[in-house]
């Protein structure tokens, strides 16, 4: 399967902290790929370079077979790169239809050009995502699980080709994690090839088609989520060496 | 109210406002045209401030350049009035592109600062310049006839409104209030946000002009210190968020209660105008800090209640 | 040469007093996160309370100093305590409106009660000289000078150094924080406004024995607070005195090579490109 994302040996230095050291990976196309590892381990940085929010120090990041060093993000997104902040970033007095209006009118290749096609299409994702009743209510009216629904939605009415997720399921107990679980295989279901990042385990587990594991900034392992999963180094990265 | 029915019904305003100068005293056509001339200033702000959120405290550098290209054209060139005015729009513009593109990358109060140094940079530039008249500054030849201000400066605020009506509901438009609501998911969204910041403080940037040359032709006098007038920067912006930032009418309906209740007061008692808009600021901002509009939403609901609830918001 | 030192000499006197003048400024930017519009008008208040000072009581301008400042302190104090405490916690944009409206407001009422005379105040020591290796400095004017550098140091000691001082940075910190341990936020913004104000208004009875003084200098003083403030950067004392004397110097050199007229264009120029290229500062921490 060919490769809609390839990170090769990308690096990523903050004056002295080295955040990223020499990571490749790649996504192949309708695949699910989970990126997991212990707080801090420089997982949302990785996806920041791949979304353009930041630059690499080193290293190249390939979308579609085209290298996109230097392409701002804006322009990421028109190329078909969409993203979910770990922190929401919802436009708060905009009214929940308006927010996903905004990634319909915008997004992959341009978007929709008129105000009413957006609306018709932000409808769309929203009943997607299941958040069509408030469509009329204010983004910063929400609530927890609600405002990831919006945040899902936003980024899936920019059409991506490659969705990234960051953490949405943190915070959301066993019934709405299931939910978020089927709405994100549905996407899949589109065409959408995803890379998520997760701290819950079982989500990731069921999810992923592939997994692998950042520590302190490095590519640790990476393979099918049960060998990944049982494999010795990573276990002592979440739980500490075992003191004989 | 949806905005066709609301443009529908300023149409009718226009239409019956440009009856005014064959009934209305010649106080009450000059007291217009400054009020329109206001309205102009605040409705363009609007546009820079209220949709794309960015608080520029230098628009009064388009208001200038505006007229002292109509000056310029006029008393030195010896240009028709259009021409004068196509020279202070070109000038707007280029300030607005080449100036523009480096100050909007500055956020909030920086932003702020960045552009009322310029407004400062710009009057003492062109205080020093021969062409400009230095100091002295230019006369104009004299027309007569406030008529003809009276309608072009409506003209202009329908234009003006117009445009802002447009943006409201286009792609355009969109792009600008996403980058005011957050700026950093607008650009990871797709919305090229340098272009979209330096294209509406152009837009901005030619009305505010406009409205400047008229200004400067009507009152045929032209200095640095009334063209580039630092104080109608804080005028406009009040006038703007007062009447409701972000909206198609807010802005002009600001700049008129306002300008109207001025000039109220100038005529009791006549000095008491200067001292008229800084209490109202003062007060308003206490008791209203969101505007018209959210106070007469707001007030349906929570009656008296709404100016205690605002204190205890924004107090301490 | 001589002419440059002089030059040098001049800028460099002026630029202390601009410190002392954007002083007050950035304590209240720094505490209270208030850009006070009508700092300038506060300066030019502390001038006519020179002036009054001087000509109805007969007392010496400087030794006058401490009286405006108190005068100063009070009006501030009870600007802060009865109109900003009311909005300081809202968006940063009003308080920018609402310092506005006071500027205008206070200008208004100097105007009525003052007139818009121009005046000055002169001492009778008003044109005495000394010599600096060849550079002739007006007494006055090198007394004002160091006056501002001493007001300078005893601010940021007070800060430092004193229970006051600390209450008011770590207010500044941390509201939250500061309310556990027992700080009253307003009373605090109240003092620390009329800290502020105290400053404007000594830098203003300074500025009256060295320059000409109408009710609306007020405007342009603000601006070129403004200036000197970003110019040098936010963090502390040292920037503004930095700033200050650069300000001061560069203007100097200005009038001298290129033309006294081109002053504004040149510090304003800088402000602007300060901020497009350095935001801190030129001494601030890059962010």
């Amino acid at each position: 399967m060919a490769a809609i994302l390839e990170a090769q040996k990308v690096t990523k230095r903050f004056h002295g902290l080295v955040a990223i050291n020499d990571v490749s990976f790649s996504v192949d196309k309708g695949e699910i790929l989970g990126l997991i590892g212990p707080n801090g381990a420089g997982k949302t940085t990785l996806i920041n370079l791949v979304s353009g929010t930041l630059a690499p120090t080193a290293g190249t990041v390939i979308f579609e077979g085209t290298p996109i060093n230097g392409v701002p993000a804006y322009h990421r997104s028109r190329l078909g790169i969409g993203r979910t902040f770990q922190i929401m970033r919802p436009f708060p007095g905009l009214t929940v239809l308006d927010n996903v209006a905004v990634g319909a009118l915008f997004g992959t290749a341009g978007g929709a050009r008129k105000l009413a096609e957006a609306e018709t299409q932000a409808h769309r994702w929203l009943a997607f995502v299941g958040l069509d009743k408030r469509a009329g209510q204010r983004a910063d009216a929400l609530g927890g699980p609600d405002r990831k629904r919006l945040e899902l939605a936003k980024a899936l009415a920019q059409r991506p080709k490659l969705l990234l997720l960051d953490e949405v399921m943190a915070g959301l107990n066993h019934v709405e994690i299931e939910e978020v679980i089927a709405v994100i295989k549905k996407v899949r279901a589109e065409g959408i090839s995803i890379l998520v990042i997760e701290h819950v385990m079982k989500a990731i587990q069921s999810l992923s088609d592939r997994l692998i594991v950042i520590h302190h900034g490095e590519m640790l392992a990476e393979g099918k989520p049960q060998e990944v999963l049982t494999d010795a180094r990573v276990v002592e990265a979440y739980l500490g060496r075992r003191r004989s | 109210m949806r905005l066709g029915y609301q443009l529908a019904i300023a149409a009718v305003a226009v239409a019956a406002l440009a009856t005014l100068p064959s009934w209305g005293s010649a106080v009450i056509v000059q007291f217009g045209t400054s009020a329109l001339i206001l309205a102009v200033l605040a409705q363009s702000w609007n546009i820079i401030g209220g949709y794309t959120g960015y608080a520029s405290f230098g628009n009064s550098v388009f208001y200038g350049l505006g007229g002292y290209g109509v000056a310029i054209g006029m008393v030195q060139l010896h240009w028709p009035f259009a021409a004068g005015l196509a020279l202070g729009i070109a000038l707007a513009l280029a300030f607005a592109f080449l100036i523009g593109l480096p100050v909007l990358r500055l956020r909030g109060h920086y932003f702020a600062i960045a552009t009322l140094g310029l407004a400062v940079v710009m009057t003492a530039i062109v205080s020093n310049l021969e062409i400009a008249g230095r100091n002295i500054g230019l006369i104009m030849p004299l027309v007569k006839g406030d008529t003809w201000f009276y309608e072009g400066s409506l003209a202009l605020l329908a234009a003006t409104t117009l445009a802002v009506a447009w943006i409201s509901r286009s792609r355009f438009g969109f792009g600008l209030i996403a980058i005011r609501e957050n700026e950093g998911a607008a650009a990871v969204m797709g919305v090229n946000t340098t272009l979209n910041k330096v294209l509406a403080f152009a837009l901005c940037s030619v009305f505010t002009a406009i409205a400047g040359g008229i200004h400067a032709y009507w009152i045929t006098f032209l200095d640095p210190e009334s063209a580039f007038d630092i104080g109608l920067n804080v005028r406009m912006i009040i006038m703007a968020v007062f009447g409701g930032p972000g909206t198609v009418f807010g802005p002009v309906l600001g700049a008129f209660v306002l300008s109207a209740i001025s000039e109220v007061l100038a005529s009791k008692v006549t000095s008491l105008a200067s001292i008229f808009f800084g209490v109202v600021i003062v007060i308003a901002v206490i008791f209203m800090p969101r505007g018209f509009a959210d106070l007469v939403r707001r007030f349906r609901q929570s009656g008296w209640r709404y100016f205690q609830e605002n204190i205890r918001a924004h107090g301490v | 040469m001589q002419l440059l030192w002089q030059i040098i000499v001049n800028g460099v006197l002026l630029g202390g007093l601009y410190a002392l003048m954007a002083l007050g400024l950035v304590l209240i930017w720094g505490v209270l996160n208030i850009v006070n519009l009508a700092h300038g008008a506060l300066i030019m208040l502390g001038a006519y309370a020179g002036y009054y000072l001087f000509t109805a009581a007969g007392i010496d301008p400087f030794a006058a100093l401490p009286i405006s400042m108190l005068v100063l302190f009070l009006i501030g104090y009870a600007i802060q305590r009865g109109i900003l405490n009311l909005v300081i916690r809202g968006p940063m944009f009003n308080t920018l409106l609402i310092t506005f409206g006071l500027e205008v407001v206070i200008t208004y009422l100097a105007q009525v009660i003052f007139s818009a005379d121009f005046r000055t105040v002169n001492p009778p020591y008003a044109g005495a000289n000394f010599e600096l290796l060849g550079a002739t400095v007006p007494f006055v004017r090198m007394l004002a000078f160091v006056l501002a550098l001493g007001l300078t140091l005893v601010l940021w000691l007070f800060l430092e150094h004193t229970r006051i001082g600390r209450g008011i940075r770590a207010t500044a910190q941390n509201l939250v924080a500061a309310r556990l341990y027992g700080v009253n936020p307003r009373r605090v913004y109240a003092l620390t406004f009329g800290l502020g104000s105290a400053l404007a208004g000594a830098a203003g009875t300074l500025y009256g024995v060295v320059s000409q003084i109408n009710p609306y200098i007020g405007g342009a003083l603000t601006a070129k607070s403004f200036a000197i403030a970003i110019i040098g950067g936010l963090d502390n004392s040292l920037n503004v005195v930095v700033g200050g004397l650069f300000l001061g110097i560069v203007e100097a050199l200005t009038a001298l090579y290129i033309g006294p007229t081109y002053t504004d264009v040149v510090s304003f120029g800088i402000l602007v490109l300060v901020l497009v290229v350095r935001p801190t500062g030129l001494l601030g921490r890059t962010a």
